[in-house]
């Protein structure tokens, strides 16, 4: 019932429902905000106070919702946000995978037999210098997604920098690890499509299954994966306690393998190119050989990808192109009537972005008094994906000085005809791996004949190698192929036996 | 034509045949945010697009609810709006609407009905604006 009105003697502070209104306000300043007068009929003053009072309560109750539910939304937000950060700390960016510091942590939580497979990509550098850091960064997504792919739920991939990838695969058996890095090799198998080139992106990779110790893992593995990479790449080796010693006799290589070029222990010897029509021999091709002073002669497979890696084979390709000049020159000087032959010297893509190459070259060229005709630059194929780059500007630079340019390897990259066709290249060699068998399968050598067809037909000559008999030369000679070189012709001679030895070829044929 | 009932019982609406609308709410009676829903669906039904000024009779209104007072922000088909009162309670009431909220059209409090008749058949009087209020030169003092 609602409280009747004072009547005007007794006067408004002896009216109840002031009394209601200070107990109401009094709640209120507590923060009950639920507190509330009934007005009275009469619709006076005190009323309107209390209704007035009653109105602001009802907003100041919906204001204080409104700041909770701001501040929850707020504090959720900051939660998520914080949760993204967190998982940015752990994540690789470009990939998703999550990244080393990660991979380590759950590692280290592994209880029984844990496998590590390292993987490391066979010429990330090669895409990433040719094709563009783009094109790079697209590359490694799809390899992280394909490593996904071929793994279980329970493994993980995660990208520990640069080309570099890890499979955690934990409670395992060797056999189980080495099956799922199989099939993490099959599924880079496949070229990688960026846009309209097609690269290819295989990988090396390194196993180690032991008791859950991470660092001992991943130093296994890596180990591993290194022996793959030497294995010819796009392989997986298993790690084993040997291959630590293979590890130091790398480091001990390495460390030679600098002051043996202070100490000229590296050597060339030379082996002829041959005119298959003429049987003259038309060039030598420089080979480089580390005379070491304990070990004996060491073969380039043993030193040059060792050298690539240490940064030294600048100064290793610096050093065989000035002898091969120089050694060039001497013949000139001792044979002036020989009839003119060419020197081939291989150049790496690491050289071939050097810049000041071409103007090095034409120094020593003239230093030495060799015609820049007399110099054949050989380079690799997998060097020569992309037109316009840094590679191709100074291929043109080099061509530009007179020095002839020739494709290595062809047959083992990527290079398509049409693409050799704007190269300033004047002759292709055709890698050994496809005519070894040309003298046995029928078919091969029709690919054969294909192929030296179509060098022809893109203005170029070509020169085959390894060719070790008679009969391969013959069938050569019969396909047109102009000129070929290997043990069947002679093997790399020293450079006091060159002159004796081209001699050998014109007397011999004519 | 005859008073319309607002759905919920609580008041009723007359377009006058002079047209004006004229919305009565009854004696005592708490306003919900579904009697405004009601009021404002009767008014547009009433005008059929064409906006009329309306009187709305809240003398002795108890209360109006913070959702009806909302609802009341909304445009509807009346052109100016002239709420008529005569307690300090309704006074209050008025002017915590006009107060906090943004009338859709030119709304006023009156206590005297003639003034707030007068007002809203004069076109003229553009002196409106949003949450003005101006309750005590309209004859509320």
């Amino acid at each position: 019932m609602d409280p009747s009105p004072p009547d005007d003697e007794r006067g408004i502070l002896s009216d109840p429902r002031l009394q209601k209104l200070v107990e109401a306000i009094l709640t209120l300043a507590s923060g009950d905000l639920s507190a509330r007068v009934e007005p009275s009929e009469a619709g006076d003053e005190l009323d309107a106070v209390i209704t007035g009072v009653n109105l602001l309560a009802e907003e100041l109750h919906y204001v204080y919702i409104e700041l909770e539910e701001r501040v929850d939304e707020r504090t959720a937000m900051l939660l998520r946000t914080q949760a993204e950060l967190e998982q940015l700390a752990v994540t690789d960016v470009l990939t998703g995978l999550p990244n080393r510091s990660i991979l380590s942590n759950i590692a280290t939580r592994a209880a029984h037999e844990t496998a590590v497979i390292m993987v490391d990509l066979d010429s990330f550098k090669e895409i990433n210098d040719t094709l563009g850091h783009d094109t790079g960064d697209t590359v490694l997504v799809e390899v992280s997604r394909r490593l996904k792919s071929a793994v279980r739920g329970s493994d993980v991939v995660a990208r520990l920098g640069g080309d570099e990838f890890a499979i955690l695969i934990r409670d395992t058996t060797e056999q189980e690890a080495v099956q799922i890095a199989r099939r993490a090799l099959d599924a880079l198998q496949e070229n990688v499509s960026v846009g309209d080139v097609s690269v290819r992106a295989t990988a090396s990779m390194g196993v180690s299954v032991g008791p859950p110790d991470w660092p001992q893992r991943v130093r296994d593995a890596d180990i591993a994966m290194y022996e793959a990479k030497s294995r010819g790449r796009n392989t997986i080796q298993i790690f084993r306690p040997d291959m630590l010693d293979a590890t130091t006799e790398r480091a001990k290589t390495a460390a030679e393998l600098r002051t043996a070029l202070q100490r000229d222990e590296l050597e060339l010897v030379y082996q002829p190119v041959v005119d298959l029509g003429s049987g003259h021999a038309v060039g030598v091709e420089a080979l480089v050989r580390w005379n070491h002073p304990t070990r004996g002669v060491v073969m380039p497979g043993s030193f040059i990808p060792i050298a690539e890696d240490l940064g030294l084979i600048v100064d290793l390709g610096r050093s065989v192109l000035e002898q091969a000049i120089a050694q060039m020159g001497a013949w000139v000087d001792e044979a002036p009537d020989l009839p003119a032959f060419t020197v081939h010297v291989n150049l790496s893509a690491t050289e071939l972005r050097r810049p000041g190459l071409d103007r090095d070259i034409g120094s020593c060229l003239k230093t030495y008094g060799v015609h820049p005709s007399r110099l054949v630059l050989e380079i690799t194929e997998t060097v020569l994906m992309t037109r316009g780059s840094e590679e191709a500007r100074m291929l043109g630079r080099l061509n530009d000085l007179g020095v002839s340019l020739q494709i290595d390897d062809f047959g083992t990259g990527y290079s398509s005809i049409s693409y050799l066709r704007d190269l300033p290249a004047q002759t292709v060699k055709v890698d050994q791996s496809l005519i070894s068998t040309i003298d046995s399968d029928p078919d091969q050598a029709q690919f054969v004949e294909a192929i030296l067809h179509l060098i022809s037909s893109a203005g170029l000559s070509a020169v085959v190698e390894g060719v070790e008999t008679a009969r391969q030369a013959e069938l050569l000679r019969g396909m047109g192929c102009p000129y070929a070189q290997g043990f069947y012709f002679s093997r790399p001679v020293p450079p006091e036996r060159v002159l004796e030895v081209l001699a050998g070829f014109s007397a011999a044929r004519g | 034509m005859e008073p319309v009932e607002i759905p919920g019982g609580k008041g009723r609406l007359t377009l006058r045949p002079d047209g004006l609308l004229h919305l009565q709410w009854d004696e005592r009676i708490v306003v919900e945010g579904a009697d405004a829903k009601a009021a404002m669906a009767k008014v547009n039904e009433l005008c059929q697009g064409t906006p009329h000024p309306m009187l709305v009779d809240m003398a002795s209104t108890k209360a109006t609810s913070r959702e009806a007072r909302a609802v009341f922000s909304i445009p509807c088909d009346a052109n100016r709006i002239a709420l008529l009162g005569s307690s300090p309670v309704d006074r209050l009431l008025a002017n915590f609407f006009l107060g906090l909220h943004t009338p859709p059209c030119p709304t006023r409090f009156f206590t005297s009905r003639s003034e707030a008749m007068a007002w809203l058949v004069d076109s003229t009087d553009e002196g409106w604006t949003p949450g003005s209020g101006d309750m005590r030169r309209r004859g509320l003092s």
